[in-house]
């Protein structure tokens, strides 16, 4: 089952990660995703991610595709002008490429390229819309394409940001230009992340255009896998948008440096049980971070497999 | 204005070093607000210059440098034998200030002592900041008067990226979140409905290098009316 099936099908659908290594040699990664493959759903893969270059997004999707794996292509503003990113989406659909995330893309100063001219040409809103014109036939300027995409189109929101409104502003815009689906920044605090459902589910069906064969927007929570206390404390002091609440940081803390990945797993996969049990949103998106071969464990523990 | 910092004295004495005798121009205008091409900034040029064994032939502080005619006028007028003297002249204004120089001295070698950095609102004194990015097309009207184009690193113009941060950019914690600003503004003169329009890709063609304008009214031909 495709994941665009998946997401219609109304099960619970899980998501994980991959980010592509920086230099040719993918011997580890794909070892690491080979774990994943008919367990989730449809796995991301990361466009330069934290601005770090790395291999190109649509050359590991391309990979995955030929493992048996369904991909989502992660695709930022960051790096790319408006031709670029329109070349880039035609080229990643005739791979087989389906499923697109559109996001804005952190800044070149977190990277390891500072010197790099940042682009943001289009920006995460205006990508969402490009690639409903492709999807129809168009590129973004009106003419007319030999051949059409047939991408379903996501996007990124932060559940914890902070002020909330202007982030669901945007949130509603994208809803409003045509995302399918969207994987959450990562949520920790499962009765904060519900407060943000009660808004986001005010957008039960796309509301302008009630896309035929589309049952309304999926939201898909982020769950950031907690490796050592350490680490807790370090997003919480430099990742915006991810507020690991003191009780987790505690336990992770209690469990000792050898059990703390365990404790993570534990964590993770109750988290997962509560959302689902509590019919809380359609799924979910783990992103292990290189312990992508944890990812079957933490599903388990969930009750998912 | 336009906002200048000294460049690096090591890059400047590179530049120069084949030369030995300099007039120096500086601005009354932005360079002398920035403190980078007034009076003092000229004494302090002309005595390190000359610590290095060189020469000063003249100096000249033009009032608006870079209106060409104008600094033309002025500098025939006040400074033409010592312009003729100098080897070289070291413009201490803005890019614009230097190549002023460049077309009114065919035949001789132009150099900048600043940086130029941006277009900058002055806070308090020696305090500059960017608002505007002067990128052709404004959209101050849907944001509240606060241009994202400017005050995101991003330039985003939908609305917050996912790096926001309690009011701060991810780039860096002292620079205020553009749309954090832009929604705060809106919501205080009760135009939030601003913020929800989607807006478009933005039309870099409306800022394709190099701008220029005239809005000269040429009566023989009756082409170039000022709009």
């Amino acid at each position: 089952m495709s994941f665009k099936d998946a997401l219609n099908s109304g099960r619970f659908v899980v998501t994980a990660e991959a980010g592509p290594p920086k230099g040719t040699d993918i011997s580890k990664i794909v070892h690491e995703v080979e774990a994943l493959k008919g367990k989730v759903d449809a796995v991301n893969v990361t466009d330069n991610q934290s601005a770090v270059m790395r291999i190109s997004s649509t050359s590991f999707c391309k990979i995955l595709i030929d493992m048996g794996i369904e991909p989502i292509l992660q695709m930022t503003c960051r790096d790319r002008n408006r031709i670029g990113l329109q070349s880039d989406l035609l080229g990643a659909s005739i791979l087989g490429i389906r499923n697109v995330l559109c996001m804005t893309g952190d800044h070149p100063n977190a990277g390891d390229h500072k010197e790099a001219k940042p682009v943001y040409d289009i920006e995460s809103v205006q990508l969402l819309g490009v690639i409903d014109a492709l999807n129809n036939g168009k590129d973004m300027m009106g003419n007319d394409l030999q051949g059409s995409t047939d991408y379903l189109q996501g996007a990124v929101v932060t559940p914890e940001a902070n002020p909330l409104e202007p982030q669901l502003m945007k949130f509603k815009k994208k809803v409003n230009v045509g995302a399918k689906f969207f994987q959450t920044q990562a949520v920790y605090n499962i009765d904060n992340f519900k407060s943000f459902m009660g808004h986001a589910r005010k957008y039960p069906v796309h509301p302008v255009r009630k896309d035929a064969g589309y049952n309304g927007v999926k939201i898909l929570a982020g769950l950031v896998l907690l490796k050592s206390a350490g680490m807790a404390n370090f997003m919480n002091k430099f990742v915006p948008g991810i507020i690991v609440p003191q009780e987790l940081i505690d336990e992770l803390k209690a469990a000792g440096k050898e059990k703390a990945l365990d404790t993570g797993i534990d964590i993770m996969a109750s988290h997962i049980k509560q959302l689902k049990a509590e019919n809380v949103c359609d799924g979910v998106h783990i992103m292990a971070i290189g312990a992508e071969d944890k990812v079957p464990a933490i599903m388990e523990r969930a009750g998912l497999l | 204005m336009i906002i200048t910092k000294r460049r690096d004295v090591k890059e400047l004495q590179e530049n120069i070093k084949d030369y030995k005798s300099f007039f120096l121009l500086g601005c009354s205008e932005c360079a002398t607000l920035c403190a980078t091409g007034g009076e003092p900034e000229i004494k302090a040029l002309k005595e390190e210059l000359e610590k290095q064994g060189k020469e000063v032939t003249g100096s000249f502080v033009a009032k608006t440098g870079c209106q060409v005619l104008g600094t033309k006028v002025e500098l025939k007028k006040s400074s033409k034998e010592a312009l003729d003297k100098a080897d070289c002249i070291l413009v201490m204004s803005c890019g614009a200030g230097t190549q002023t120089s460049v077309e009114l001295f065919e035949d001789k070698p132009v150099y900048p002592t600043n940086d130029s950095l941006f277009l900058g609102n002055m806070t308090r004194m020696q305090m500059f900041d960017e608002r505007c990015s002067l990128c052709g097309e404004c959209i101050l009207d849907g944001t509240g008067g606060i241009c994202p184009i400017t005050a995101c690193p991003k330039g985003l113009l939908n609305g917050p990226c996912g790096g926001t941060n309690e009011g701060k950019c991810e780039v860096s914690s002292e620079i205020d979140c553009a749309w954090v600003r832009i929604y705060n503004r809106l919501s205080k003169i009760n135009r939030l409905k601003d913020m929800e329009q989607i807006v478009e890709p933005k039309n870099w063609a409306s800022h394709r290098k190099p701008m220029n304008l005239n809005t000269r009214e040429k009566a023989s031909s009756g082409k170039d009316k000022p709009v």
